[in-house]
């Protein structure tokens, strides 16, 4: 069981939604703006075509020639070609304009900034201009109107855009992500919490994180409920445990104890007293077994893990390898030990790994015919800290592998062979409990039981 | 010794009772924790057995309340219970040893003997003697009639508790513990191998045979 970190701030959810509120709300800002632009723009439009409209109309209604050439030359006078251009082209081609020249157009249409080369209308004239020609009496009327007014607009929009959006973005966002960091803490706060809860300290808590009872604090006092009732089931669980243990090995005591006394009385003949003797042998295999059952079922529950402190698996399994020389030397096996030179440090519970360590020898001493080779090795591999015992015996075949760690799992050739079937489950809920993969593999020829313990270090 | 023992169930409690009884031992047998607790508080006792689960006032709870009245007797708990945790907690509770369920009266008795009789924080010996055979704690040296005997560390530390315990038998768990630190039951005789290795130097090559066999029980040297 790994701790952890933080997830990174894209994957944290309060930051996200932050996020992506803000760009919503940027969004929907920049189109409401961009939607009232182009609303006041096309009425500006519509307005300027309806003053066109207007004048060309009041032209035009003049019916006699010398009236609307009076009238134009006065307009032209009066006529800033910078805002307003009017040609008046008779009918003979001489023109009345207050421009030297413009385009000959029909119709109405915009002329745009790059149609104007060339054509002086005086400094700072519009950009572009809105046309439009109507026919009167002895030639043609020609005016166009500077579209500066919705040039212009689009710089008050930008201006009132910068002047509106750009702080209240900024506001939003500091807002945004100061609650969410908060928001953020509370939900590390209960990532802590759960991990150690995983990694079995069932006493940890949510931090009471103050402030209003939001969701979040809810979720939070909900976490300390759930571990307050999973730390009671697994009490209730222990005492159910222990109720059975207690409920059972107390029958089994008494017939130990009266296969003991059976054992002791002088008018036993020799046949039964072996049977007692088997029967006595047969209680210890039973409360053999009990025991590691109930072992593996407590080692499960994880609560060994807040006794965990630095073992040197070195020093562990030279001793453990002392303890079973002679052992192996009566059946006839070389046992030896592989040690780095750097101690190997895991955190763990020395009792039961050393139990591991004998649990292995054993099962090797036990499987493999006399003049086989047990190795006990302790080895640094990259980040990780190897405990492996191998031996040169039969193996066990790969499709079996799986199989071995089951419990009361025995392969068919070691069925008459004493033990419990446990050992390996023994093993392999003690590597789980540390963090340790167990791996099984060929040693070609034998078995090689390795706990590969990550994170382990060297000092 | 005056041994007290609290057990509710009464096959057990019997069993421990008339076993330490024939022993020699006064023994008072009590079934509930309450009455447990009086009984200890009031009766001067050298030793008791306190089985871990009682009606009335569990055993770990009783060795707690016993130990903050600052009673010191020491408490052997009996258990059905043999985790690490629960080692671990009897002995924090105040328990001076700890025996798990099934175990044999021999194993019992050899404990509570060891307890009766903690060695005293006297005077620390330079020198262990058993008949014919002298250990040197300093020198660490081994001479047996005469003669030097090799030993390796461990087989030293082994005769060594031995030697110090002279007289009270030491089971096989009890070795395991005190000199190899193992609080697991090993399926393997390791003490036995241990024990003939020893043997081996420390009593074959001379004529009497100085550690002894308790059958059913462990090994003792006898004290002179």
């Amino acid at each position: 069981m790994s701790l952890r970190l933080a997830p990174p701030p894209l994957r944290s959810t309060p930051l996200r939604l932050a996020g992506i509120l803000i760009l919503v709300f940027s969004v929907a800002i920049l189109a409401g703006f961009g939607g009232a632009f182009w609303v006041v723009r096309v009425q500006l439009g519509r307005d300027l075509e309806q003053q066109l409209a207007q004048s060309l109309a009041a032209y035009t209604a003049i019916a006699r020639v010398n009236e609307l050439e009076e009238r134009l030359a006065e307009d032209v006078t009066a006529a800033d070609p910078r805002r307003t251009v009017i040609v008046f082209t008779r009918s003979d081609g001489s023109r009345i304009s207050n421009v030297p020249a413009f385009p000959d157009l029909r119709g109405t249409r915009i002329l745009r900034e790059g149609e104007l080369d060339g054509i002086d209308l005086g400094e700072g004239a519009a950009d572009s201009y809105l046309v439009s020609s109507a026919d009167v009496p002895g030639g043609r009327v020609l005016l166009a109107k500077g579209r500066e007014q919705i040039a212009e607009l689009r710089e008050i929009f930008s201006s009132v855009l910068l002047i509106s959006f750009v702080p209240a973005l900024v506001i939003a966002t500091g807002i945004g992500f100061w609650a969410a960091r908060r928001a953020q803490n509370r939900v590390e706060a209960i990532h802590g919490a759960l991990t150690q809860m995983t990694a079995g300290r069932l006493h940890a808590r949510v931090p009471d994180m103050g402030g209003a009872a939001d969701d979040l604090a809810q979720i939070g006092l909900a976490v300390n409920e759930m571990a307050g009732s999973l730390a009671a089931s697994m009490e209730s669980l222990r005492q159910v445990s222990a109720d059975i243990a207690h409920d059972l090995k107390t029958p089994i005591q008494r017939v130990s104890v009266l296969l003991e006394e059976l054992d002791q009385g002088r008018d036993l003949n020799p046949a039964a007293r072996e049977v007692v003797r088997r029967a006595r042998d047969e209680t210890d295999q039973i409360v053999r077994t009990f025991q590691a059952l109930l072992r593996i079922a407590q080692l499960e529950g994880g609560g060994a893990r807040q006794r965990f402190a630095p073992v040197d698996l070195s020093r562990l399994a030279d001793g453990m390898a002392e303890v079973y020389a002679p052992s192996a030397e009566d059946t006839g096996h070389r046992l030896t030990v592989e040690l780095d030179a750097a101690p190997a440090v895991v955190q763990g519970e020395r009792d039961l790994l050393g139990q591991v360590i004998a649990n292995l020898i054993e099962n090797a001493l036990r499987h493999t015919p006399a003049g086989s080779g047990i190795v006990v090795m302790v080895a640094h591999r990259d980040d990780a800290v190897l405990l492996s015992v191998c031996d040169d015996g039969p193996g066990v075949p790969e499709d079996e592998r799986e199989n071995v760690l089951r419990r009361l799992y025995r392969l068919e050739r070691s069925r008459t062979s004493e033990g419990s079937g446990l050992g390996l489950s023994l093993v392999a809920a003690i590597a789980d409990l540390h963090g340790a993969d167990l791996v099984l593999s060929d040693n070609r020829p034998g078995l090689c039981v390795t706990l590969h313990f990550r994170g382990g270090t060297g000092g | 010794m005056k041994i007290l023992v609290i057990e509710d169930d009464k096959t057990t409690g019997s069993y421990v009772a008339d076993g330490l009884k024939r022993e020699g031992h006064a023994v008072d047998l009590l079934t509930s924790g309450s009455d447990g607790l009086i009984q200890a508080s009031v009766g001067a006792y050298d030793v008791m057995v306190v089985d871990r689960m009682l009606p009335g006032l569990d055993g770990l709870s009783l060795v707690r309340t016993l130990r903050g009245a600052k009673n010191r007797t020491p408490i052997l708990l009996l258990t059905a219970l043999d985790g690490v945790d629960d080692r671990i907690e009897g002995l924090n509770a105040g328990a001076d040893d700890y025996l798990v369920k099934p175990f044999a009266f021999g194993e019992l008795s050899a404990r509570i003997a060891a307890l009766g009789r903690r060695p005293q924080m006297s005077e620390e010996p330079t020198v262990l003697r058993a008949r014919d055979l002298e250990m040197n704690l300093l020198t660490r040296k081994v001479v047996r009639a005469g003669q030097p005997v090799d030993l390796l560390p461990r087989e030293f530390a082994l005769l060594e508790h031995l030697l110090r315990r002279k007289g009270r038998v030491q089971t096989r768990t009890m070795l395991l513990e005190a000199v190899w630190d193992i609080h697991f039951d090993p399926q393997t005789n390791v003490v036995e191998t241990h024990v003939s290795r020893l043997r081996a130097k420390v009593d074959k090559p001379f004529d009497s045979e100085l550690i002894q066999t308790v059958r059913g029980a462990g090994y003792r040297i006898e004290a002179e």
